[in-house]
């Protein structure tokens, strides 16, 4: 980093961490562009020109607006079914954002919780929950999703809990060797010795000074998590057929993506630009949060 | 030396065997919670009552889970995983037929990412400080955000349907056969003489792998930068600089052979992924492949395809770990010295 810029950043060293954080050109951009996405999913039925699953079997793979294909009335096309794809994009956001929030904060409690336990307590509590990692670890996440969703079956509260049961380490991993840093702290000891017990050591002492890295952590868990949900969409695993979703677009559009390629790359789109957002928030906040990448 | 590697590296197994046992366990309890009945799926439709639970018995699914665990795993160690419910073959030669096409793109994957992130991690360190940092930065956040299913349907549509440059379906073109030898196609054709083959097959390989490396790319380009900034401020690199060594040999020579061990032994993890990132590559360009074979079978709800899928892709993390593992303690100076 340039001189100048250090010493704006000695000067802001000082101000409220949220604060800083909004300055920050990725926070900016990846939180407005969530809100706008949260904006779709709240207001889906007073944005959305159609019913997501209305079929116009007369205009079906229409392209959009800027197309010679587009036909009046479909703003972004339709798909082979004739069902309008912005309708559709803006439903969809509902199951995206929706199944975000709650498999990132799910794995953040599952996750944070191990992490806590085995960083705190040391020995045999974090020689198991270690352990648990390594076995978790030896599946590639997407085939454990997919053998977890088949056991549970489909549905979206069960991709959720998928989405749960497969991420908590990357949680616990993270989360874990900072609580072993932590825990060395002299005002960890100090808190002990006063009397405080180890439960509210862990929360009221060891988890604050963890914040940070768990925020971050679940801002990448839910760009994460819109990913597997739309894997799992995609292979015809995640919701059921009525609701849209992207993922179903992707699957849907791609076997038609000679007469209309614009199904398959609008979809695509949406889920990268969410996905953005998320990292952007998530790579802004740590930036805000580490004090070596500042220094750099 | 080569003693204590083989140490080492024996040791690694011993580590892995119980894990791969309690990953056997998960993979048959996590598939017993299937809300359908096996026995329901495997019947005729006019079944009685009576021949339901004849083949329950028959399937051992009255005896208790551990017994039928027990069961399942002597069957397995004998190289049994059982039949197909929707090939009627065994799952064994099913996997055996699929797992070839799966190592080959998944190797051109990974030396694809090598490839492209090594050096794009140096032009990331390179850029440091400077204004065009910024976009090369939101660039690899931008990729990061991408994963390989969709650079995969990306890649169809850019070269396979707009300019029409690359094959997308398949390993060969479909008139083209060849004699198999050892099931690994690229190899196949080699050992037959067969260049065109080759050639075709390599043309098949390029979109699949390169969507494959693409998902991984600015993982390792973030590594290597990161691990170029650890070591940057060391002295051997302040002392080259002080000799007056040019700064591009001072990257390349100095701090690149230091950053490249820590990065490498992360590698190792993202190749994992990149493992099992080949199920939706697969499954997106029709490739013949283990992925292909487990998504069909979620479909079909075929559990013994399912369960041998899962174990195999588990193993083969578990080895890949194994062997940058190794491949980390023979390149490791600092631990040559230690021994």
């Amino acid at each position: 980093m340039s001189p100048v810029s250090a010493v704006g950043t000695a000067s802001v060293a000082s101000e409220h961490p949220l604060r800083r954080a909004l300055r920050s050109g990725r926070v900016a951009v990846g939180g407005s562009i969530l809100l706008v996405l949260l904006f779709c999913a709240v207001a889906a039925p007073l944005i959305a020109p159609y019913d997501p699953n209305e079929q116009d079997l007369l205009n079906a793979l229409k392209g959009p607006f800027w197309t010679d294909t587009a036909a009046p009335g479909f703003l972004l096309g339709t798909d082979n079914l004739g069902r309008d794809t912005l309708s559709r994009l803006i439903y969809g956001t509902r199951v995206a954002l929706f199944v975000a929030v709650c498999a990132a904060v799910g794995t953040m409690l599952f996750g944070t919780a191990l992490a806590l336990l085995a960083g705190y307590f040391g020995g045999v509590v974090d020689w198991l929950i270690s352990r648990a990692v390594d076995l978790w670890m030896s599946f590639p996440p997407v085939v454990l999703s997919l053998i977890l969703i088949v056991g549970f079956g489909v549905g979206i509260g069960n991709v959720i809990l998928a989405i749960i049961l497969v991420d908590w380490t990357r949680f616990c991993r993270v989360v874990r060797s900072e609580v072993l840093v932590i825990r060395r702290q002299n005002y960890v000891d100090a808190a002990r010795l006063s009397g405080f017990s180890h439960l509210r050591t862990m929360l009221r002492e060891v988890l604050p000074a963890a914040a940070p890295l768990i925020i971050t952590l679940m801002s990448l868990e839910m760009g994460i998590a819109v990913i597997v949900e739309a894997i799992l969409s995609f292979v015809g695993m995640s919701v059921e057929a009525s609701i849209p979703a992207w993922g179903v677009m992707i699957a849907d559009a791609r076997n038609y993506m000679y007469q209309s390629a614009w199904g398959l790359i609008l979809p695509i789109l949406a889920i990268v630009t969410t996905v953005l957002a998320f990292n952007l928030l998530g790579d802004g906040l740590r930036r805000t949060f580490d004090a070596r990448l500042q220094q750099h | 030396m080569s003693g204590e590697i083989l140490g080492i590296v024996l040791r690694r197994i011993a580590v892995a065997i119980p894990l791969m046992l309690l990953v056997s366990i998960l993979v048959f309890v996590v598939l017993r919670l299937i809300p359908a009945d096996p026995v329901a799926m495997s019947v005729p439709p006019n079944a009685t009552n009576e021949d339901i639970e004849a083949l329950r018995r028959e399937m051992g699914l009255h005896l208790p889970i551990m017994h039928q665990y027990a069961i399942w795993l002597g069957h397995i160690l004998q190289g049994d995983l059982g039949k197909s419910i929707a090939f009627g073959q065994p799952v064994f030669t099913l996997i055996g037929q699929s797992l070839p096409a799966t190592i080959e793109l998944a190797v051109f994957g990974a030396l694809f990412a090598t490839a492209i992130g090594l050096p794009g991690g140096i032009l990331l360190f390179r850029l440091r400080g400077r204004p065009s940092e910024q976009v090369v930065d939101v660039g690899s956040t931008l990729m990061m955000s991408i994963p390989e299913f969709l650079w995969a349907l990306f890649l169809i549509l850019v070269f396979g349907v707009a300019f029409n440059l690359l094959p997308f379906a398949g390993r060969l073109p479909p008139d083209m056969t060849i004699s198999k030898v050892t099931g690994f196609l690229l190899l196949d054709c080699l050992l037959t003489g067969n260049l065109t083959a080759f050639l075709e097959a390599i043309r098949h390989m390029l979109l699949p792998a390169l969507a494959l490396a693409l998902g991984t790319v600015p993982l390792i380009m973030r590594l290597l930068r990161s691990s170029l900034l650890d070591v940057i401020g060391e002295d051997y690199v302040t002392m080259a600089r002080l000799r007056g060594v040019p700064e591009r040999r001072v990257i390349n020579r100095h701090a690149l052979r230091n950053a490249l061990l820590p990065t490498l032994s992360l590698m190792g993890v993202q190749f994992g992924f990149l493992f099992g990132g080949t199920l939706l590559v697969e499954v997106i360009y029709s490739y013949p492949g283990l992925g292909n074979l487990m998504v069909e079978a979620v479909r079909n709800t075929d559990l013994p395809i399912i369960q041998g899928a899962a174990l195999v892709f588990a193993l083969a993390v578990l080895t890949i770990n194994l062997v940058v593992d190794v491949v980390y303690i023979v390149v490791n100076p600092k631990l040559r010295r230690a021994r």
